[in-house]
């Protein structure tokens, strides 16, 4: 369970995340929906504790983030590919393993199965340089999956895919969660809602609505999920 | 640690132009600053009134590593203007009783070189006038490039390092790879050592096939020990990575870093020993002290020129001990943007 408890993070007077409260069931897929600006990624990031929040606090379980240790459990897939475009993709997964502490006969395996699972096998001495960009996505996603994470932090993951390599990855995520993974994605495509189990809508930095994706659907006339950040635009005019 | 050594030196081996710059880029300046500081063998031409000198002193005057040409007395009534029409001389030579004139285009080596060898050729016919020069260290047949080499070694070893560095830093930032191996358990401090290890490999390489390269093939005179200079470079090529690391937390991009260079290595070139730091005034010469290619360079000098050990040099590798500590702390605070443990 991850649990968020009322986060406030400022960039200068610019107010980013204000206020965001939710709770995280273990081997679910969560998804942070938005639109751009809206505070996604930096929700990710306070997460992860890739960068401090002035106010507030998350929990893994009963660890508060950051934690050094607990990276060990955490997979974390930047919205850029963050490869190295020297080395080959074999290269690249054994660094990140190496950081990751894996021992040398269980990343030599683990580099073989995620190859597999991103169907890049064929390409593992290739350099990243040589790689089209739904390779290097691929790629990125192998690289947070190579320690076999508990928590799966993915960011815009499918930004920029065809259809067909988009379909494929959402299967790698289902395939990750039936094996026990919390998966937290950010994402500002509306329709790849219903792909996740919860769904967190932010608007403006603040979380306007946060349940299950078929209670979150059913709230709304339409049965599609852009009606609640309409109503959210709405009421911030009035407010206004 | 080991893992991020080993991974910048795969990486930078990978990158043919890097290696280039590291090990090739330093051979091929150096070679070219050689041939532009070195021994030209420049004959000038020194221009004389035909008839007008004492027949000993124009004998001596052709004795000399200069090209005599006999001008008419109307040519020497305006020398400033033949030499301007005659771009081909360098100097107007003439006398007036025992009074000595001589006319230079401009003020440059070739003209330097036309005066020593007057005066060269004036001491030849009055021997008491000649001066009887000598020196503590070096000789009169030193060139430039002699005189002044141990700062190029201290200049590159600083210089390509801390260029290939910092653009990597900053390119691990953009590319955002710098956050994506921050989100593994990876220590701060471990990610400026592997750095740092990583780059060392190559300011070994680039030490030894300099001073090698400089001593042996170059005939760059040392008069101590050269392992001092490898250990004088591979300490200055170590400050390099953590100054690239620093100043890449300042910058954005490539480009940004070339764009800090006029302020951060530019003027450490003044203070490298290129111009002695005293002859600078308003006590601006104390600036070098918080130059680290000063360091660098003075310890090289005192190795190279001055024949020092270990005894003599060591404030100075201690200086740049001590730039390493600071920066250590600078870069080790300056990554808590990037990750707070």
């Amino acid at each position: 369970m991850i649990i968020v408890k009322n986060l406030h993070k400022s960039f200068g007077k610019h107010a980013v995340i204000q206020g965001i409260s939710m709770n995280i069931p273990s081997s679910e897929i969560c998804c942070l929906l938005g639109p751009s600006g809206s505070g996604k990624t930096t929700l990710l990031r306070l997460m992860i504790g890739a960068i401090a929040a002035d106010k507030g606090s998350v929990q893994f379980d009963d660890v508060t983030m950051p934690n050094l240790a607990l990276l060990h459990d955490i997979g974390f897939m930047p919205q850029n590919d963050a490869l190295y475009d020297d080395l080959s993709a074999e290269d690249n997964l054994r660094f990140f393993g190496g950081l990751q502490q894996m021992k040398k006969a269980q990343l030599k395996t683990r580099i073989t199965d995620v190859l597999a699972l991103v169907e890049l096998t064929a390409h593992r001495k290739k350099h990243v340089r040589d790689f089209s960009g739904g390779m290097k996505k691929r790629l990125s996603l192998a690289a947070s999956i190579l320690h076999s994470p508990k928590v799966l932090f993915l960011d815009e993951p499918t930004v920029g895919i065809d259809p067909v390599l988009k379909r494929s990855i959402w299967n790698q995520f289902q395939e990750l969660k039936r094996a026990g993974t919390t998966i937290i994605v950010s994402t500002h495509v509306m329709d790849e809602v219903t792909e996740c189990d919860k769904a967190a809508l932010l608007y403006n930095g603040r979380l306007i609505a946060y349940d299950t994706v078929q209670t979150l659907l059913a709230s709304t006339k339409s049965g599609k999920v852009e009606e609640l950040f309409i109503m959210a635009n709405e009421q911030e005019g009035a407010a206004l | 640690m080991m893992h991020l050594a080993k991974r910048v030196i795969k990486q930078t081996l990978n990158d043919k132009r890097s290696v280039m710059m590291i090990l090739v880029a330093p051979l091929l300046i150096l070679t070219l600053v050689y041939f532009l500081l070195g021994d030209s063998n420049y004959k000038p031409t020194v221009g004389i009134e035909k008839g007008a000198l004492p027949e000993p002193l124009v004998t001596a005057l052709n004795d000399q590593h200069i090209t005599v040409k006999e001008l008419s007395a109307a040519d020497m009534d305006e020398p400033k203007d033949y030499l301007k029409n005659h771009e081909a001389v360098d100097a107007i030579f003439s006398m007036n009783g025992t009074s000595v004139a001589i006319t230079l285009f401009e003020s440059s080596t070739k003209g330097a070189k036309a005066m020593t060898e007057i005066q060269n050729a004036l001491a030849d016919v009055n021997p008491a006038a000649k001066l009887d020069i000598s020196y503590v260290y070096g000789d009169s047949d030193q060139t430039l490039f002699d005189s002044l080499g141990y700062v190029f070694l201290a200049l590159f070893s600083f210089f390509l390092i801390f260029i290939i560095s910092g653009m990597a830093l900053v390119r691990e930032r953009s590319g955002g790879t710098l956050e994506r191996l921050l989100m593994t358990p990876i220590k701060r401090s471990e990610v400026i050592l592997g750095y740092t290890l990583g780059y060392s490999v190559f300011a070994i390489a680039q030490a030894i096939l300099i001073v090698l390269y400089s001593v042996y093939v170059l005939d760059l005179s040392s008069a101590g020990h050269i392992g001092w200079i490898f250990v004088t470079m591979l300490l200055l090529a170590i400050v390099a990575v953590s100054f690239g690391a620093m100043i890449s937390v300042f910058a954005r991009s490539e480009l940004q870093v070339v764009q800090l260079i006029p302020f951060t290595i530019i003027p450490q070139v003044f203070f490298s020993g290129l111009i002695p730091l005293d002859l600078i005034p308003y006590h601006l010469g104390n600036l070098c002290y918080i130059m680290p290619i000063f360091y660098g360079a003075a310890a090289i000098k005192g190795i190279m020129v001055y024949g020092d050990g270990f005894a003599d040099i060591w404030p100075y590798l201690a200086g740049l001990l001590g730039f390493l500590a600071v920066l250590f702390i600078i870069n080790m605070q300056a990554m808590k943007k990037f990750r707070r443990l």
